[in-house]
């Protein structure tokens, strides 16, 4: 990003190869709509274009990514508030690809799609922590650089996401 | 229930992100407590599910689209690379803009003034230089033609010494040695024609007093009737009222041509 920053702007694409898979599941899971969330890609690839002479090297490239993402994710809900639609779960099964047997694969189906909508109803700073920690593979020092607070902060709010999901997942199940 | 102490160990776990020291002592705890083993097995069983969540593959159209994006962008940097120039200009034209126009023709008067001067200055100094050189190199030329045509007056051939006395013509402002070398050959030459020739080259250097003097003297030297008669013109020329003595003289002289007589008491009478 530094060599972007110099004027090197090829390297952008270097980055965005690196990147866009894990902006575009961090914002796919954040507001569950595909072409959003490429646009939203765009938008921040963009903006690190845009301010890139902000970025100072200090700090990891990813959490700075992730605190631009989060901004225009912030202002993405401010324009559309009434739009924002959820897949249901059924729309979830849908798309998820199949398992080996018939049997398996139902009822795989039936627990992936039972945990897609427990984490589509944690609430967003929950759903946040975990993406980042879980399916985004972040430690939990980045993550307390994206979301501003301490490692030790990070820690305990993914604790208690962890938590809530377990017991909005199981009331599910049962 | 379990051990709050414990959240930060157990989240740690599931990351993997625990020290082996760490980690001995959290599987201690849980060995002996059912409240945090418990949890933790709960949250492990979600925490691996969670593994299986999948993302939707973005589409390839995100790549291309990107792409375009990073093109536009460069094209619009390197735009704005003149752009920025442009601007600063105006910001000096603006600047210019407003100042009023009595300081600006004040300066512009000085810069003139200036350059005049630094001309002037510069010109003279060097047509002064150039005018010493010249006169150098005149004067040399002066002092080359003033040698040859003395050399020339001592040569044997008659027609070299008149070329040499030829040469007083070009010569503007003779000096005594000139003048010294003219009036001899005037008086001691042996050829009457180059006598002659001297006696007309004197006549333009009449403005000097000595000439006039010289000629006056010249004419009681004078035996060839050709040099009388031409003397006698010159004198009347010049208007020379001192001649009319040594005119007096030469008539006392018993063996005067008739004609050379004739023509000075002529001249002596247009004198008086």
């Amino acid at each position: 990003m530094l060599r972007v920053k110099a004027g090197d702007l090829d390297r952008m694409g270097l980055l965005f190869e690196r990147h866009h898979r894990s902006l575009y599941g961090f914002l796919f899971h954040m507001t569950y709509q595909r072409e959003a969330s490429e646009d939203m890609v765009q938008n921040v690839f963009y903006k690190m274009l845009k301010y890139r002479h902000t970025f100072t090297g200090q700090g990891e490239f990813v959490a700075w990514m992730f605190q631009i993402a989060r901004n225009t994710l912030k202002d993405q809900a401010k324009k559309n508030k009434n739009k924002i639609q959820q897949l249901s779960a059924e729309e979830m099964e849908d798309k998820l690809p199949g398992g080996t047997s018939a049997d398996e694969q139902l009822e795989k189906k039936q627990d992936k799609a039972a945990l897609y909508k427990a984490m589509a109803s944690l609430s967003e700073d929950h759903r946040e922590v975990l993406t980042l920690n879980r399916l985004q593979e972040l430690k939990y020092h980045e993550i307390g650089q994206i979301l501003g607070i301490s490692e030790v902060a990070a820690k305990t709010r993914a604790f208690r996401a962890m938590q809530e999901l377990k017991s909005i997942y199981s009331k599910m199940e049962r | 229930m379990m051990c709050e102490q414990y959240e930060d160990q157990l989240i740690g776990l599931l990351n993997n992100e625990l020290t082996p020291a760490e980690q001995a002592e959290l599987e201690k705890h849980l060995a002996k407590c059912p409240g945090c083993s418990g949890e933790l097995a709960g949250l492990r069983e979600v925490w691996e599910m969670m593994a299986e969540l999948e993302t939707p593959e973005p589409s390839a159209h995100m790549r291309v689209k990107f792409q375009a994006m990073l093109d536009t962008y460069k094209e619009s940097v390197e735009d704005a690379k003149p752009g920025v120039w442009s601007s600063i200009r105006e910001q000096f034209g603006r600047i210019w803009q407003l100042q009023t126009r009595w300081p600006l023709a004040y300066s512009m008067v000085i810069i003139l003034v200036g350059f005049g001067l630094g001309y002037l200055l510069f010109s003279s100094g060097k047509g002064g230089e150039q005018e010493q050189q010249l006169k150098a190199l005149s004067s040399q030329v002066h002092e080359l033609k003033q040698t040859m045509m003395l050399a020339l007056l001592e040569n044997p051939s008659a027609s070299e010494r008149i070329r040499g006395v030829s040469y007083t013509s070009e010569i503007k402002h003779a000096d005594k040695e000139v003048i010294d070398a003219l009036l001899a050959t005037l008086n001691n030459d042996p050829n009457v024609n180059v006598r002659l020739s001297t006696l007309d080259a004197l006549s333009h250097l009449a403005n000097h007093p000595e000439v006039r003097e010289g000629l006056i003297r010249s004419i009681e030297k004078q035996d060839s009737p050709i040099m009388q008669l031409a003397i006698a013109d010159v004198m009347l020329k010049l208007q020379e009222r001192r001649s009319v003595k040594s005119f007096e003289d030469l008539l006392k002289q018993k063996n005067l041509n008739p004609g050379v007589r004739d023509k000075i008491k002529q001249t002596i009478t247009q004198l008086i």
